[in-house]
Order: C-alpha cells, then structure tokens, then sequence
C-alpha cells in the first residue's frame, strides 16, 4: 500500500485494484513496501481524492507553473486532511493488511462523491482561510447621498450593497428609506438558501426547505413584511420593488451591477465549505471569507437551485399570504405585488430536489484544488 | 514541559461526564499537587477535540477555533502531570492521532480507555442518539449497528467509538503496552464508588482533597420514556434547530424530566442481540488479553451482565407512554411561563429605557432640532448640509 501512495505522490492515476494486480505479479512486492516517511495511512477518501486530482491535473486544465514540488506539496495536503464532520471515520483499502478491526475495507474506486467531498471541501477551506478576505473597496461617503436599508431578496442585497459602498454610499444613516427587494417567492428562497451558503453556512437545500415548510414559517430574509417592521419601516418612508430594474433611483445611483446567481454545484461546495472555515476561524470572520470565496469561485454552469414541485403549493400559500399582509400595510409598492408569485424554475440539469448531484459538487471542487486560479488571481468582477 | 500526560481517549457513556466535572470543579486542588487539567469551561476538552477531528457539531465547533492547539500548548508547558479527557476523541482517525500525540512534545503519554461490555453500551448509545435528535428505532439502529458494512452515520460512528480493540489500534500502536490503561466498569450492582475507585487509581488521584459531589451526569431513560423522545424525535427534529433542541428537548425533557423516572425498566437488548454482544464480547476480550495492557478492573467486565426480561421500546403503547407525555406537557408548560417571565422582564427594560428616552427629548430645544433635522434629511442638499455639520461637529470632539 506504501507503494501506492508513493505512486500517487509522484501523480500516479493507477486505481487501487489495479495496482495491486500489478504488485503481485512476479517480481513485484509494491503493498507491502516500506512507508515513505513512517506516518499513518491515509483512508480511501484522501488517496483515492488525490487519484482524481491527479487524473483531473493530466487530463488537461493544468495549472501554470506546475511542477514536481507543487505537486508533492498538494499531495501530501491531500493525504493529511481530514474527511470534515460525522461521517465514516478513514477507510482501510481492501486487500491491505489490517488489524482484523475497524471499517471495511474498500475499494477507493467505490468511495461515494460525497465521502470525496468530505476530504476536498477541507482542502479548500484551508486555502481560503490562507488567502484570507479580499479587500471591501469603501468610497468616501457622499454626504447628499440617499439613505437607505435594504432588505429582501439577500443576493440582490449583498451585490448592491457591496456596490453601493465603493461608490460613497454605505447603507443606513437617520431616517432611511427601507427598501425592500421581492421577487417570485421561490426564487427569493433560493436567493436566500444561496446566500446562507456563503455567509455562515445552512443545512442541505431540501432539509432547509422542510424545516420552513413543517413550521409553515418564511425565513426572516424572505418575508417582506416582517423585514420591513424589524427595520422600523412606516409609511411614506418604505418602498417594496418587485422590478429590479426600477431599484437603482431608489438606492440613489442610476445603474446597479447584474447579480450573478450563483450555481446549485458552487452554493452546494459554499455550504460544506462554510461548516470548515467555521472551525478554522473566529465565527465573525466567516463572512468576509465567504464573500470573497463568492466572488472567486469558478462558473461551471449548473443552474442555481429550484424549489421542488412538491413544495411548490406550501410557497403559493405563502407567497399570497405574504401578499395581503403587504397589500394591508400599503406600502408603496415599485413593480406589482402579483410578481411575489411562485413561477416554476427549470430544473435542467439538477437533482429531484432540486439541488446539485454530489458529482457536479465534487467535479468542481477537483477543478479549485487542481486550478489555483481563484486564489492566485485578482477577485473577479461581476459588473455586466 | 508536562513529565507525563494522561490522555483519556473514550468510551462514551462510561461515567466520563461525571470524572470530567470533577477534574473541572478540582483543578485548583488538582494543581497544588502538580496535576494539569486545563479548562476554562466544562467542554473545554471537548471542543479541543471536535478542533482536532475538524467535526462540525450543530454549531458549537464555532467555539473551537484552536480549541486542540491551546489545551496541546498548556499541557506542554506544565511541569507535572496534565489529564487531557474526552470520550469522543475515541474516534480519531491515525493521522489525527499522529498530530495529537505530536503535539503533547515529549512527555510520557499514557493513554486510558474506560470501557464497558456491549450489552449495556448499546442500549446507552441508542439513547445517546435518540438524545441526539435521532428518531431511528431501537430495531433499525440494532440492525445497523450489526451490519458488518457499517456504512451508515450511525452504525460507523458507533463502532468508532466502540470497538475497543479498534480504538486501541488507533491510539496505542506507538505507545508500549504498560502506558496503556483499559479501566473496565464495573458490574451492574457493584459498589457506587468502585468506578471512581477505579479512575482514581489510574489518574493518580488516591488521597487527593477532591469535591466528588456528582453536580453533572450523563442519566439514562427508561424504556417508555426513551420510546417517547423518539417519537417527539420524529415530529420537531425537522423543524427544531440544534441551539433550540439542547435547551428544550435534551436538557429540559430529557435530563430534567424524563430521567426522573426512576421505576420504568430500564433498557437491555433482546436474546438473540444479547447473544451477538456476548459472542463479540469474548472475541475482544482474548485479543485484549493478548496485546498485554495494562487493566484496571477485570477484562471479564467486558463480558456484561446475563440476559433480563427483554421491554422493546418499539412496542411501547399508548398506556405506557401517557404519563411521561403528560411530565412533559408539564415541563414544557412550566419552561414557556418562565420564559414568558423572562421576555415580560426584557419588554419592562425596554419600555423604561423609552420612557426615560422620551422624557429627555420631551425638551422644547429638542423638538425644534428634530424639525430641522427632518427637513434638511428630505433633499439632497439639506443632507449634504447635515453631513458637512455633523463632521464638523465630530472633528472639534
């Protein structure tokens, strides 16, 4: 087995089973020999990760500047870091000699996309923690500016906000307006399971969506109503926009940059991601590493996440309930109220849940630890 | 540097609550005669460990940040004696293992294990994951556990925690035999204080002036009541966050209420699984003899107790679950109403601190300033004019 690992090290993509058909042959004794540096073995998860990174590195997308010691460097990353939370503890390989105790021994070929990912968002998560927060550009504030508190829809929100600083225009001050940002009601959910993912972390998007479902509640960042009187909201001082393309004057600029969604694979790998930064940094700092993680993270594609048909008659009730609720505090209103509506996403491409497929999740996360772009780049601009 | 660290790896529900919290309560006295546990909270060792194992565990891993590198760096610099304790570090992997024991530096570290038989443990750890949110019944999480793949969250974390020889292996292959320390419970019915007799003895603790009052324990359900939290289990685990299930559900129903009842019976395993326990029981017991550690108690502990009338907890009925449902519609009750006394208190603050707010803007001067301020906010050029004043203002201090 020791032999294996060199040969991974050295950015072998043999599989396991064949290895050792080829170790037993005659002349051969590559399982049982000696251990490169005298550490304790990986499991399956990290060996058989690093076969894929290996083969991701060969078949193409190879990063600028490689070479032997990068590459060692990244393998024996690979093979120390931990498989994060309560899953299956290392796995022996079968056919390598055990103690007759402790899981079963598999075949890494068979390890499930979502053991990988275990071991993979690790890895990333400790290169985002050593590229730290990418700076937050502040313009010197504008005196004349509009006040304003944006609440609502929390993608919108973030990217305007973030904008809107750089420019002299930080959000709050005395007396400002709230606006609130809607839009059809699945896609405000979404919007809001996205941007957890890259804030603080969230359960997996179907469980999420149960949790609101069973409590027949809405998430804070959802509902309008209730967002606009925890911010102290009244008549005439309140604008509800459902046209976002009416919402720049609001905020007082004339233009806002196009808000990238992101995809249900990059907010699925955000989301593991996240559980790791927070052990790894002080609970406060997690943000600004997300943030920036956001804004690097590479497209690949993958539509962002839909609300399921199942759940689709729990958000109509909800969103009309929503409605009347805002129709009877009227507030001005910059759009129409019936586009809080639920209108079915496409759900191409993406699980029964509506979701990313642990596959799509683990494909990307091989591309970020393979291409260090991300990191070694400049922060990627989203303006369109 | 530490001359020696006891490092207390596992297994869970083997009175480790109960030793922690008196290590805790006595690290004064513990120190005065060179002894280490260091710990600037109950969990602290805890949270050293979920740092160590990179474990997410409903959001309190948020509090770990360095948690293992700080308890390493403590116990290194400590000239005597350290106690490291935790019994989830049980299920560390070898590379983690690797780190932990690097990080002690070159102390002589001894590694305890307290253990006790199967038959009693897994009854204990299905209570441990109903307690856990977990609404698996008692004959699904049998069938798991004894599933040689092991593939499921349960059934592989069980036996991460559990198989002793395993976890033996895992933390005790580079040490010699004698530096490690298997404490076995003692039998159902043995004297109250042997187990302690029998940590006290490993630790190093004989003598000691110690506080033993037992403040923090780990108490076991009854069969109905177990019965019962499962199957509240099934209802609000969906919708119950983590932060809010350990107050309300763990704490308050399950140790608080439930595990009064001291007359229910208690939880054992059926003939056929008693038998399978048995059987595995003996298998470890020779390899344990063989690997020539060193055991405080007797190995033949491991072998639990004999067969009892079997209560299956799937099978609770209605009757039987009644009145631990109506202790805890009670205790939720009394929960909501102090609660509710809580939040009238907080309203009572805040309603005083507007009033005295009020009271200080009830000035004419004030009203006048207000009206100002509110014009000038409603055009771009007031605001500017504000903002101008308001620096002004801020730079003269």
């Amino acid at each position: 087995m020791h032999g294996w690992v060199a040969h991974l090290r050295a950015g072998g993509t043999t599989p396991w089973l064949a290895w050792t058909d080829a170790a037993t042959g005659p002349g051969t004794d590559a399982t049982t020999a000696p251990a490169p540096s005298g550490r304790a073995l990986p499991g399956a998860q990290q060996l058989e990760l690093l076969r894929r990174i290996n083969v991701a590195r060969q078949s193409g997308a190879q990063p600028r500047g490689d070479h032997d010691r990068e590459r060692t460097r990244l393998a024996d990353r690979v093979l120390a870091a931990p498989a994060a939370g309560r899953g299956k503890a290392d796995l022996p390989l079968v056919g390598a000699a055990t103690g007759g105790f402790g899981a079963q021994p598999v075949d890494p070929a068979t390890v499930s996309a979502h053991e990988l990912l275990r071991v993979a968002s690790t890895l990333l998560a400790d290169d985002l923690v050593a590229l730290g927060p990418d700076r937050v550009r502040r313009g010197v504030p504008r005196p004349w500016r509009h006040r304003f508190r944006l609440v609502g829809d929390p993608l919108v929100g973030a990217a305007a906000r973030e904008h809107l600083l750089g420019r002299g225009r930080p959000e709050g001050g005395p007396l400002a307006f709230v606006v609130a940002v809607g839009g059809p009601i699945d896609e405000l959910l979404a919007h809001t399971w996205t941007q957890r993912c890259f804030e603080h972390g969230s359960k997996p998007w179907a469980a999420w969506l149960r949790f609101w479902r069973e409590r027949d509640q809405l998430p804070a960042r959802v509902d309008l109503d209730d967002s606009i009187r925890r911010w102290g909201g009244r008549r005439p001082h309140v604008r509800v926009v459902t046209d976002l393309a009416q919402l720049p004057p609001h905020v007082g600029v004339r233009r806002l940059p196009e808000v990238r969604v992101p995809g249900a694979d990059q907010a699925e790998l955000a989301r593991r991601i996240a559980a790791v930064v927070g052990i790894r940094v002080p609970v406060g700092e997690r943000p600004a590493l997300m943030r920036t993680l956001q804004k690097r993270m590479p497209d690949s594609g993958v539509a962002p996440v839909v609300v399921p048909a199942a759940e689709q008659d729990w958000v109509a009730s909800s969103a009309a309930r929503m409605t009347r609720a805002l129709t009877r505090a009227g507030y001005p209103v910059v759009g129409d109220l019936a586009d809080l509506a639920p209108h079915a996403s496409d759900a191409t491409g993406l699980s029964g849940h509506g979701g990313a497929d642990d596959r799509q999740v683990l494909e990307l996360a091989i591309r970020m630890i393979v291409d260090p772009g991300w990191r070694t780049g400049r922060e990627r601009m989203v303006q369109r | 540097m530490s001359r020696r660290v006891l490092l207390h790896v596992g297994c869970p529900k083997t009175g480790t609550s109960y030793f922690q919290d008196v290590l805790f309560r006595n690290q004064q006295v513990l120190r005065e005669h060179d002894l280490l546990y260091p710990a600037d909270r109950f969990d602290a060792h805890f949270l050293a460990a979920l740092d160590l194992m990179t474990l997410p565990w409903g959001g309190i891993e948020t509090e770990a940040v360095g948690a293992w590198d700080r308890l390493a760096a403590e116990v290194r610099e400590w000239h005597g004696t350290a106690i490291i304790s935790h019994e989830i570090f049980a299920r560390a992997t070898p590379t983690q293992v690797e780190r932990a024991l690097a990080s002690l530096g070159d102390a002589e570290v001894h590694l305890v294990l307290s253990v006790r038989d199967l038959v009693r443990q897994v009854p204990a750890e299905w209570q441990e994951n109903v307690k856990h949110r977990s609404h698996i019944t008692y004959a699904a999480f049998l069938r798991t556990i004894r599933d040689p793949a092991r593939d499921s969250r349960i059934g592989s974390w069980f036996w991460a925690v559990q198989e002793i020889p395993d976890i033996l292996e895992r933390w005790g292959s580079s040490l010699p035999p004698e530096r490690v320390h298997l404490v076995t419970l003692p039998p159902p019915g043995a004297d109250r204080g042997e187990l302690w007799r029998r940590f006290s003895r490993t630790f190093g603790l004989d003598g000691l002036p110690l506080d033993l009052t037992a403040e923090r324990e780990n108490p076991s359900l009854g069969v109905p009541e177990t019965s019962l939290l499962r199957t509240i289990n099934e209802r609000v685990t969906s919708v119950i966050s983590p932060p809010d299930y350990r107050p309300l559900v763990r704490e308050t129903l399950a140790h608080q209420t439930l595990s009064r009842s001291t007359s229910s019976p208690r939880l054992g395993l059926a003939p056929a699984d008693h038998a399978w326990a048995r059987e595995l029981s003996q298998r470890w017991i020779e390899v344990l003899a063989q690997r020539g550690y060193d055991v405080v108690g007797s190995l033949d502990d491991l072998l639990g107790p004999d067969a009892v009338p079997f209560a299956d907890p799937d099978a609770a009925t209605a009757d039987e679950l009644l009145p631990p449902a109506l202790d805890a519609i009670t205790a939720l009750l009394v929960e909501g109403a102090r609660l509710r006394a809580v939040e009238e208190r907080l309203h009572r603050e805040l309603r005083e601190a507007h009033e005295e707010l009020e009271r200080a803007r009830a000035t004419t001067a004030f009203r006048a300033r207000r009206k100002v301020v509110t014009t000038l906010e409603n055009s771009p050029a007031g605001r500017g004019s504000l903002d101008a004043y308001r620096r002004l203002r801020g730079r003269k201090g």
